[in-house]
């Protein structure tokens, strides 16, 4: 894989983001949402866990609507345009574009969520009292680096669930299929797994794999690993209890963002060996 | 005459029962205008997607050269670029693609388009958005150049600059490949004219010589004669369109 052709495309979708009013009302929404919770929670005593626990859902749910926002139209418009043509006579690879198209999608995503939620903690931890920034004892406690976890581990969420949307994009052959995928992959991430598991968990065969189950699904693996090294470090008390598998969580993030994109990169075109 | 480019050998392909090629075979040389025509739904896209390698053929081989920049530059029928970029960003980003430095302004100058090179390409009209195709094709030097339909839709003197422009890119040691309905354009331009129907090259020479041969004067009664009842079974192009009545 060459550097030059996925800077290049790269560069492309970072200025076409930035060019586009719609999409910067999006993640200017998000951000409203995010620092407004984090606005209502300025000056409790709960401290960043207890701004963690507001955020935790609203991240979960939003961030796979601003990946939609961000990447469903990303190479669908690419083939509508007839551009797509165009590009494949430059000799760009499959996985090259693919990346390009992902970098240049997921990184101005990353950054919008992130910023969106270190604005939210310095809100939050405006007008607080110097005492009530700790709530625990543990050996991390409710430290902003606590909350920075949260933050970064929200980021990564985000390139998940942009890989996804993009490989939806990928697969579409129409403009209506791209936007039915992009719906698609935002409810399959956000709350199809979830109730997969819920309906496995009824059958009674799981038993002590729910750590470990709970970390194959996009939405459950964040919400795992942010329960595991960002709440439970910083709470006095232990649960005892294992929510998630952190490194199983872990894996399957970084192992569905890898997956998409080889989709992606699978479905984008079909290669021509004459 | 130059050794042929670009060419197809036994080459056959179609999509389920409809025939596009059929064992079809033709060797065009550089530095030559060539137009495909031929009948609504003949395949002449496809055969020119097949001719830049963006679908692979079914049966048969083709044969490009072997470079190591780009090969062939393709552009497709009614191309729309990214909204948002001027003309002279979208050369830019073309030009980052290819190994060698691109001068964005030469290309545009080239093409006639210096006068646009810092407008948005949503503001462009039909015809500067196929002479942008032409510039961004002419990136990387390509010895092939492969346009689809590049006039349709197109006023007569925006269609004659797009015609002119693309003889003049073939008159070095390129060859340039279109396809097109406008036939009175193709036998003024065009160094030679392939015709396409029923999965086969039926008619191919110079436009003079298509006329002498067939005896005829003008290059649109040679391909009314030549597809006469090939491929337009269903169509009654003598209709009448008053309603159909007795």
């Amino acid at each position: 894989m060459r550097v030059r052709p996925v800077v290049a495309v790269a560069n492309r979708e970072v200025r076409t983001l930035l060019r586009n009013r719609a999409l910067s009302a999006v993640a200017g929404l998000f951000a409203v949402v995010v620092i407004g919770l984090g606005g209502a929670s300025m000056g409790s005593p709960g401290g960043y866990v207890s701004l963690t626990y507001d955020l935790l859902l609203p991240v979960e749910l939003l961030v796979p609507v601003l990946a939609f926002a961000v990447a469903f139209q990303s190479i669908r418009g690419d083939d509508e345009r007839g551009t797509l043509s165009i590009l494949r006579t430059y000799s760009v690879s499959r996985p090259e574009y693919v990346l390009g198209v992902f970098v240049g999608r997921a990184l101005p995503a990353f950054v919008a969520v992130v910023a969106a939620l270190a604005a939210a903690g310095v809100v939050a931890s405006l007008g607080a009292p110097e005492t009530s920034s700790f709530l625990a004892t543990h050996s991390a406690g409710d430290t902003p680096l606590v909350y920075a976890r949260f933050v970064l581990l929200a980021g990564w969420y985000t390139l998940a669930t942009v890989a996804f949307v993009l490989a939806g994009s990928a697969f579409a052959r129409t403009d209506r299929e791209a936007l039915a995928a992009g719906i698609g992959a935002v409810v399959v991430v956000a709350f199809v797994a979830d109730l997969a598991l819920v309906a496995l968990l009824t059958t009674g065969f799981v038993g002590d794999l729910i750590g470990v189950l709970v970390g194959l699904a996009p939405a459950s693996a964040f919400r795992g690993l942010v329960l595991e090294l960002v709440i439970r470090p910083a709470i006095a008390t232990d649960p005892g209890v294992a929510t998630a598998h952190p490194l199983v969580s872990a894996l399957a993030l970084a192992g569905w963002t890898v997956i998409a994109l080889a989709a992606a990169a699978a479905a984008v075109w079909r290669p021509v060996e004459q | 005459m130059s050794p042929p480019v670009l060419g197809f050998e036994d080459a056959a392909f179609s999509f389920g029962d409809v025939t596009i090629l059929d064992d079809a075979s033709v060797a065009l040389e550089s530095g030559t205008f060539v137009a495909l025509v031929g009948p609504n739904g003949s395949g002449k896209t496809t055969a020119l997607e097949l001719f830049a390698g963006l679908r692979p053929l079914d049966a048969g081989t083709v044969t490009r050269p072997a470079t190591d920049g780009r090969t062939v530059a393709y552009l497709p029928q009614s191309p729309r670029f990214r909204p948002g970029f001027t003309v002279r960003e979208v050369v830019q980003f073309y030009g980052s693609l290819v190994a060698e430095a691109v001068d964005a302004d030469a290309i545009l100058a080239r093409v006639g388009l210096s006068a646009a090179a810092d407008r948005r390409v949503d503001e462009l009209s039909g015809g500067m958005a196929r002479l942008l195709g032409l510039a961004q094709a002419l990136i990387g030097d390509p010895p092939i150049v492969v346009l689809d339909e590049p006039t349709s839709g197109l006023d007569p003197d925006i269609a004659d600059h797009i015609f002119e422009t693309a003889a003049t890119m073939a008159a070095g040691d390129r060859l340039v490949l279109t396809t097109s309905h406008d036939l009175e354009a193709v036998s003024r331009y065009a160094d030679r004219v392939l015709l396409i129907a029923n999965g086969e090259f039926v008619l191919d020479g110079s436009p003079a010589a298509l006329l002498e041969q067939a005896g005829e004067e003008r290059l649109r009664d040679v391909f009314s004669a030549a597809v006469a009842g090939t491929g337009r079974d269903a169509v009654d192009v003598d209709a009448s369109a008053d309603g159909g009545g007795e």
